[in-house]
């Protein structure tokens, strides 16, 4: 009930955030806005504090806000301040767009995830394996590119860019259901081994019943668990949307978003979000739905869970290799400099002199990868630690902590991305910050976990009864065991962090150039892939990388991350 | 002469279940009460209020002549090392994460009575008195077996110089074979330090064994025994 309100709350805050937009980024829009309406009419401060009266600007955060609700109400999103012209015919037209995008993206992950889930549902044993966790981790916008080349421009079997008909549609469908399906199908795949394996389906067999029917209950028992985790990935898809439009320039929600977030049209860029914001809540509440549909009175009398999808089985090797090899990229990177620009030898194949070739200012990209992963891991290690210190916060607040984890879940790094960048300005200070916003919630929830655990155990009934003060007991002994393992939680979590400022980056959201950000870098390379596809795609194998270790890593959580006290009732020492 | 504690007319409520319904009893210095009964009955809420772990519903505990439900907690805090108890959960009682002579210590550095001149000191003889040495104290919890965990257990509660231990349950997740053990530690302990002890158990005969006088409780009532 608590966490409702929270939620309601959390809601009531998001839009009051996208409506204070115009405010918080302190811009003043009357002269452009007089620009786009008529270009004779002479800026005199009578024409300019007309214009502000008109949009509500200078009636301070409280009468912008209601200006814009009321609005809101009405129907009326506003008017661009770039083109002057209404914002709600380009954000229902972006709509129709996206929406048939994410309906065939839809139809794409549905096919993947069968793809990834029936081996299991024919054996009846294993899971979706390494490739499924590697594409469910991979980027949008690294698929998206890797299609365009590939599909697009190397073989040439569909275009590239643009929204005419059916095949238009295919490349983006697939860059956006390809991840999402991929994480569908693994999902399952992972869950249905342990429900083949309870008690009912060895009576079912023994009973008689046949495979097919033992096999369709099995797949019932497994989605209602499942069905919120469905939901939020579709409400990835309007995160991934943003991306792939761009990348495709297809004239969707997204990329209209995207667009008034880069030139600061606010107007354009609250109703934009406001739709897609909109369309995640209601797949939120279709899930919701669906998931109650199928219980049915079992979720009243005792909810039923499943384990959790199981960690990929990685030999500890493998990140070590991975880490290894981006470290020694870096390093090697890092000895030589990235901003050099030399003219006569521009995209350059690789040579001794330039190990990965040059870019199209003829910079050595090795360089730049190196001190782009400088950069990029050092930010994301300082967005590890805001979202350790919230997490940890919130751990210990559980109730007002599910509903905001509930918003911040909801909020794909991309939107809250364009929002901070078109309150601050693009740059990458705004991209930790959109990221570190949303990046605490599973570090709330594990710290919320372990510290129940903490409290509800007789050990610290005794130091209660020993007399210690609380203050005492939080400090020495519930923070010690709740902070390491969450500490270890977070440093797992960062190949993750880092790719999400990459994307942010590789919008225009994040740093500037020519800063070597690897989201950066990439968007860049796309331009020249044809010329120096070595050079191009360097940023691109290394995002990849950077995937395969976040993959590779989670396999560890349960190892080096949550890790529980031992509790035996037994009495047997037991040697570590 | 006032016994030692003096519960009258306790009531435990959780939410809208009464747990304890007007328990009342008293503890001599240096005598065992035992309690038992079916599980669920009652036994360790009883505990529980008696340690001012949680604070009952209503009713007196006077200890030493103090009522202790009249206290705020920090007044209280200055009570608390008197009353100690020892849990069932041999491992469930100490930190996993940290060395068994630290956790005796605890009370100690907790109630600022240590010194580095005299605490280590005092934390040896602790762990003599309970039958461990100086090699066990540099274990973890889970090196150790049941039985030593409870006697740490032990040590840590009489780290506190209690007058009045809680015993819930001491014995039951033991192996039989370390049973004797603890309990003949106990009344050693008893012997030489006129200690009083409250005995929850659901075992009749090491209740019977153990205690100088019994009590039975069904449904947070004490029946006639």
């Amino acid at each position: 009930m608590r966490a409702a309100l929270t939620r309601a709350a959390g809601l009531a805050a998001v839009l009051a955030l996208v409506g204070l937009l115009p405010w918080l980024s302190g811009k003043d829009p009357a002269l452009s806005l007089l620009r786009a309406r008529s270009a004779e009419q002479e800026p005199t401060a009578e024409a300019l504090d007309a214009i502000r009266e008109d949009l509500g600007l200078d009636a301070g955060p409280f009468g912008l806000l209601g200006h814009w609700a009321a609005g809101l109400i009405r129907g009326d999103l506003g008017v661009s301040w770039v083109s002057g012209s209404e914002v709600l015919p380009s954000v229902t037209a972006g709509l129709q767009v996206s929406l048939a995008l994410m309906g065939a993206s839809l139809a794409v992950a549905l096919l993947v995830g069968t793809a990834l889930a029936l081996p299991v549902l024919v054996r009846g044993r294993g899971g979706a394996g390494t490739l499924g966790a590697m594409l469910a981790a991979v980027p949008e916008y690294l698929v998206a590119l890797l299609l365009l080349v590939v599909a697009g421009v190397w073989l040439g079997w569909f275009p590239t860019s643009g929204w005419g008909g059916p095949a238009h549609m295919v490349l983006p469908a697939l860059a956006l259901g390809i991840p999402a399906g991929a994480l569908l199908g693994r999902l399952v795949a992972d869950a249905l081994p342990d429900a083949l394996d309870e008690r009912w389906v060895e009576l079912w067999r023994g009973a008689g019943v046949g495979r097919r029917a033992v096999t369709t209950a099995a797949l019932r028992r497994v989605l209602p668990p499942l069905i919120p985790q469905f939901g939020m990935a579709a409400v990835g898809l309007t995160g991934g949307a943003v991306a792939v439009e761009t990348v495709f320039a297809v004239p969707g929600l997204g990329r209209t978003a995207l667009g008034a977030a880069r030139s600061q049209d606010l107007p354009l860029l609250q109703g934009a979000v406001l739709a897609l914001l909109a369309l995640g809540l209601l797949v939120g509440v279709a899930s919701a739905a669906l998931r109650a549909q199928l219980l049915g009175p079992a979720l009243r009398d005792a909810a039923l869970t499943l384990p959790a999808a199981r960690p990929v089985r990685v030999s500890p090797a493998v990140p070590a290799v991975l880490g290894t090899l981006l470290a020694g990229v870096t390093g090697w990177g890092l000895l030589r400099d990235p901003y050099v620009i030399d003219t006569t030898a521009r995209l350059t194949a690789p040579s001794w002199a330039h190990p990965l070739g040059t870019d199209a200012l003829g910079r050595d990209v090795l360089a730049r990868l190196g001190h782009g992963a400088g950069s990029t891991v050092g930010t994301a290690a300082a967005v590890c630690l805001i979202g350790l210190v919230i997490g940890l916060a919130l751990g210990f607040l559980p109730n007002a902590a599910t509903g905001l984890a509930d918003i911040a879940n909801a909020l794909p790094p991309v939107i809250v991305g364009m929002l901070v960048a078109a309150s601050t300005g693009p740059g990458a200070g705004g991209a930790a910050l959109a990221v570190a916003l949303i990046s605490w919630p599973p570090l709330a929830a594990h710290a919320a976990a372990l510290a129940q655990e903490v409290r509800a155990s007789a050990f610290l009934s005794a130091q209660k009864a020993i007399g210690a003060s609380p203050a005492r007991i939080m400090v020495r002994h519930v923070l010690p065991s709740v902070a390491g393992p969450v500490s270890r939680h977070a440093v797992l979590r960062l190949p993750g962090i880092a790719l999400a400022l990459a994307s942010l980056g590789f919008l225009g959201l994040g740093a500037q150039p020519p800063s070597p950000d690897w989201g950066l870098l990439l968007d860049e390379s796309a331009d020249y892939i044809e010329r120096a596809p070595v050079a191009a795609l360097a940023p691109a194998v290394a995002l990849a990388l950077l995937a395969a270790l976040a993959v590779a890593l989670s396999a560890h959580t349960r190892r080096g991350g949550p890790r529980r006290a031992p509790v035996r009732k037994e009495a047997a020492p037991v040697a570590v | 002469m006032s016994p030692l504690l003096d519960v009258r007319e306790l009531v435990v409520r959780y939410g809208r279940t009464t747990a304890v319904d007007g328990v009342s009893f008293q503890v001599d210095a240096g005598e065992t009460v035992g309690l038992i009964g079916p599980s669920g009955c009652g036994k360790s809420s009883t505990a529980a209020a008696v340690l001012q772990l949680r604070r009952p519903h209503s009713g007196e505990i006077r200890f030493g002549g103090v009522e202790l439900t009249a206290l705020g907690e920090r007044e209280l805090r200055a009570v608390r090392p008197r009353v100690q108890p020892v849990f069932q959960d041999p491992y469930g009682s100490l930190s996993p994460r940290r060395r068994i002579r630290d956790q005796v210590a605890e009370p100690l550095r907790a109630q600022g009575r240590w010194s580095a001149a005299t605490g280590p000191g005092r934390v040896r003889e602790l762990l003599a008195l309970v039958g461990l040495d100086g090699e066990h104290g540099g274990r973890l919890p889970h090196e150790l077996s049941g039985g030593q965990c409870q006697r740490a257990g032990i040590a840590r509660a009489l780290a506190s110089d209690p007058e009045l231990l809680i015993l819930d349950e001491p014995v039951s997740a033991l192996d039989p074979s370390m049973r004797a053990g603890i309990l003949n530690l106990l009344l050693e302990l008893q012997e030489t330090r006129g200690l009083g002890y409250l005995f929850i158990c659901h075992d009749l005969a090491a209740v019977r064994h153990f205690s100088d006088r019994v009590l039975t409780m069904r449904e947070g009532r004490l029946t006639a025994s």
